[in-house]
């Protein structure tokens, strides 16, 4: 039991051992005179962090989107800045009586940052969701390359883009994709402009890259409808131009040119590889014609349908299943518009070479250029119907672990995946494909019209600066992970970076992905300077 | 009940209190002439000006003797740039008559005088007393560690009452014998003038010289006027002191004797002093004072939080202890806690 003070003490200060400091009358004297604004956390719940920051540093400001670290004794939370605020010590409107505005104490006015908890170290090395806050006053300070080193073992083997703090590079820290997560689907998300096609090229080099190395553990399908992709355009190089990793990439191409080069075969897909189904998602069809076009499989030969309607007996043999002649005479006309449009269909098929391509787990890239959208839709759902049968089989034991699993790319997904679009085949791909191994990878500037439900199959998305609020809402909606505190940065995102969300990884991560032509020949000189580069001797923009 | 026409009547009452129909009947009646406002530029201070207060809130009491949590201090700024605070007293006053003497011997050396003499009277301003000589003790430590030149303000009056003189005297002293100008800035007045009716005299002079001047900053020396006010002996001269042009207010500045001359120099450093954002027209260092130094609602019911603790483990019980901390009024309002 603690000793009853006596009245003298307590008139001559504070109680002797006493934890709290009292400054006593007599000698007690505190002077405060530090002025610095500290970085501490302030508030406020596990869900949202709030810490202060100088108002007016011009060296270190904060922004949206960057990622703090605070210390708490054997732990380290990492927090990520959605908002920042003017705030002071003050209430009221002080700040707007325009009579005085000569000077104003500089230690009472801060920026109160609003950050997003993204998880906590724990001492083990293991980063978990965070389900307690730090302790109030825990000094903050700006995460480093030390605070991420724990991404490093958690990141996939298809290298994009280096990790970003704010608008700082944090090079020490690749952003990689997991190869295993593919066959879930992937979206990349962007408008014009924002680097999309330049995204898409360093994911294909890194997957060549890992083909050639026999690390590939899914193959790539590419259908490029504006030739950017082989060759490139202008200034901007191709996949061609990946020599040191160039046996990962086959290519098809519909161009005579670009298949007069020996490593580009030229593209052709066989009449019997074409199905009624091609044909129905190309137009508008009434009933009737619809129905005519499903009675075609049944009606006639499957390999040979489409010179069999074209003849008079086919005709007959149409008619007699009573659908007027008229109605398959438009079928008729239209598809002999199509065999005049899409030369590359022939008699002999690259089909089976490009599954064995992708089978193997290599970059197979189909260069369409000049290709009307409705051709291309075409050639994509013929491919992808290949594609899809043959991975619906079963193999015998043993070859099923030697087939790679498949990631066929749609450029302009939402013609595909929209709501109430009628090209179920790609549906049926994002729906069911994962049980097969092929995967999707939705490629688009308006995710708002892809279908919510299908959306919410993607599992991994790279989203790479969206003005429309519509398509931020779409995404965040439908994101595995929580996207919706991120609003701010995404619309914020400049060109070339981007937000990548993958299950993978414990929280949706800020990259700046690689310019292609940078990492291009980053990956040519690879064999000779591995050792540089392992040190972080590329910087992939210029500073 | 209340009625609208005894409201209306009030109403005529107040406006005659408070409406200045031209500055003549003004003049007239308190002596001043135009001619004693005395416009003056603000001077840009290179000096420090140092800024005293204090604070204090009830914890508890008992019908004869109460606690109350007593803070005091100054601030310090170089020119307009805050430098520091400095508490010098932050502790509990038990202001049991019994026992003041005790308490006040500490306070009281540091000002060199060796007792206070209360009368019965005074006894009731026990916590008062005691925190102005705590506000004392302050400016003396400010006074301390000002350099020849400073300026050093007091919030409040230096117009106070008989027991405090003394020590407000060597505090005087001391300034002088320092160098540094020491000045009373009183956000509020008791002045009056006019005969049948209490005329708020700070309020009018305000008023007058915002007529006479308008935007520039003036002081008004009330000696000789025929104003009415306080004790007034206490051997300095008082003034009304508009800092700015663009305020609406002016304030009541005492000065000590020895300042006699010199007060014009000191205003117009202060002046520029006196245009902050936070607080335009006022000096700014007794608004940092101010907010430095008051003792928050927060601390005051987290002492009370503490000193229940501590009775409870010496004891008493929670009805005791609710009886003790709770004033009457709480019951009778309905208020929750203490």
């Amino acid at each position: 039991m603690m000793p009853k003070p006596d009245i003298d003490s307590i008139l001559k200060g504070a109680e002797e051992g006493d934890e709290d400091r009292i400054v006593t009358g007599d000698e007690g004297r505190l002077v405060i005179e530090d002025e610095r604004t500290t970085y501490r956390i302030l508030s406020k719940s596990v869900r949202e962090y709030h810490f202060t920051v100088p108002y007016n540093s011009r060296q270190d400001r904060v922004e949206v989107g960057q990622i703090f670290s605070i210390k708490d004794q054997d732990l380290t939370f990492l927090a990520r800045v959605l908002n920042i605020e003017h705030s002071s010590n003050y209430d009221g409107h002080w700040d707007t009586t325009m009579r005085g505005t000569q000077f104003y104490d500089h230690d009472q006015i801060f920026n109160r940052v609003i950050a997003e908890p993204l998880g906590c170290a724990f001492p083990d090395g293991v980063f978990r969701k965070a389900r307690t806050l730090p302790t109030k006053f825990s000094p903050v300070e700006r995460a480093e390359k030390e605070e991420f080193g724990f991404l490093k073992a958690v990141m996939g083997d298809i290298e994009v883009g280096y990790l970003r703090n704010g608008s700082r590079l944090v090079e020490e820290i690749p952003v990689s994709l997991h190869s295993l997560a593919m066959d879930h689907h992937m979206g990349v998300f962007a408008t014009t402009g924002m680097g999309k096609s330049n995204f898409m090229k360093v994911f294909a080099a890194s997957c060549m890259r890992l083909a050639a190395r026999g690390e590939s553990k899914f193959g790539l399908l590419i259908v490029d409808p504006h030739g950017e992709y082989l060759r490139g355009k202008g200034p901007n190089k191709g996949l061609v131009h990946l020599k040191r990793y160039r046996e990962g990439l086959a290519c098809y191409s519909t161009d005579k040119k670009n298949a007069s080069d020996p490593d580009v075969e030229e593209l052709a897909i066989s009449e019997s590889d074409v199905r009624p189904e091609d044909i129905a998602l190309l137009y508008d069809w009434s009933p009737p014609q619809r129905e005519a076009l499903e009675a075609i499989s049944r009606t006639l030969d499957s390999d040979n349908w489409l010179e069999e309607i074209q003849s008079p007996e086919g005709l007959a043999r149409m008619v007699q299943q009573s659908f007027h002649e008229s109605t398959i005479n438009v079928l008729i006309r239209r598809i002999k518009n199509e065999l005049y449009r899409n030369k590359y269909i022939k008699k002999r098929s690259s089909l089976g070479n490009i599954l064995a391509h992708l089978q193997k787990g290599e970059v197979v890239l189909v260069d369409i250029p000049r290709m009307s959208d409705r051709s291309e839709l075409f050639l994509l759902s013929i491919i992808s119907r290949y594609i899809l049968e043959d991975y619906k089989k079963d193999l015998p034991e043993g070859k099923a672990e030697e087939r790679k699993n498949c990631l066929i790319t749609i450029e302009e997904a939402q013609r595909v995946l929209g709501a109430g679009s009628n090209t179920s085949r790609f549906e049926s791909i994002a729906r069911e494909g994962r049980k097969f191994g092929v995967g999707l990878c939705a490629i688009t500037q308006q995710p708002k019209l892809i279908d919510r439900q299908l959306l919410s199959q993607f599992n991994t998305l790279v989203v790479m600066g969206l003005g429309d609020r519509n398509d931020r809402k779409q995404l965040e909606e439908s994101a595995k992970q929580d996207l919706s505190s991120m609003d701010i940065e995404i619309q914020t995102l400049e060109k070339g970076e981007a937000v990548v969300s993958t299950l993978s990884i414990p929280f949706p991560v800020p990259a700046r992905i690689h310019r292609f032509e940078d990492y291009l020949h980053r990956l040519n000189q690879e064999e000779r300077e591995e050792g540089l580069i392992k040190k972080g001797g590329f910087k992939p923009f210029l500073e | 009940m209340l009625s609208d026409l005894r409201l209306s009547l009030v109403a005529e009452l107040i406006r005659d209190h408070i409406l200045l129909d031209g500055i003549d009947r003004y003049c007239q009646e308190t002596g001043v002439k135009s001619s004693d406002f005395i416009p003056f530029e603000p001077i840009e201070f290179g000096g420090d000006i140092l800024a005293a207060d204090g604070s204090n809130v009830s914890v508890c009491g008992w019908s004869v003797a109460a606690i109350n949590l007593i803070r005091s201090g100054y601030v310090v700024y170089q020119g307009q740039r805050w430098k520091r605070t400095v508490i010098t007293f932050d502790d509990i006053f038990f202001a049991d008559p019994a026992i003041y003497a005790d308490q006040f011997a500490p306070p009281l050396k540091r000002l060199g005088q060796d007792q206070i003499d209360l009368k019965e009277e005074d006894l009731e301003r026990l916590s008062t007393y005691f925190r102005e000589l705590q506000e004392y003790a302050s400016l003396n430590d400010a006074i301390s560690v000002a350099k020849p030149g400073d300026i050093i303000l007091y919030d409040g009056s230096f117009d106070v009452f008989e027991p405090l003189r003394a020590a407000l005297s060597s505090v005087f002293r001391r300034a002088e014998e320092r160098g540094v100008a020491l000045l009373a800035v009183a956000k509020s007045s008791s002045l009056y003038w006019g005969e049948g009716i209490s005329l708020p005299f700070m309020y009018h002079t305000n008023q007058a010289g915002s007529m006479l001047l308008p935007n520039s900053p003036w002081y008004l020396n009330l000696k000789d006027k025929r104003v009415n006010r306080g004790p007034g002996k206490w051997g300095g001269e008082s003034f009304i002191v508009r800092f700015t042009g663009r305020s609406d207010h002016a304030f009541r500045v005492d000065v000590p004797g020895y300042l006699a001359g010199q007060v014009e120099e000191a205003l117009a450093g202060i002046s520029s002093c006196s245009t902050s954002a936070e607080c335009p027209g006022y000096p700014h260092a007794l608004f940092r004072a101010h907010r430095d130094i008051k003792i928050t609602d927060n601390e005051g019911a987290s002492v009370r939080m503490r000193l229940k603790d501590k009775l409870y483990r010496d004891g008493l019980s929670p009805r005791q202890i609710a009886v003790l901390m709770q004033d009457y009024h709480d019951i009778l309002e309905m208020r929750q806690g203490i």
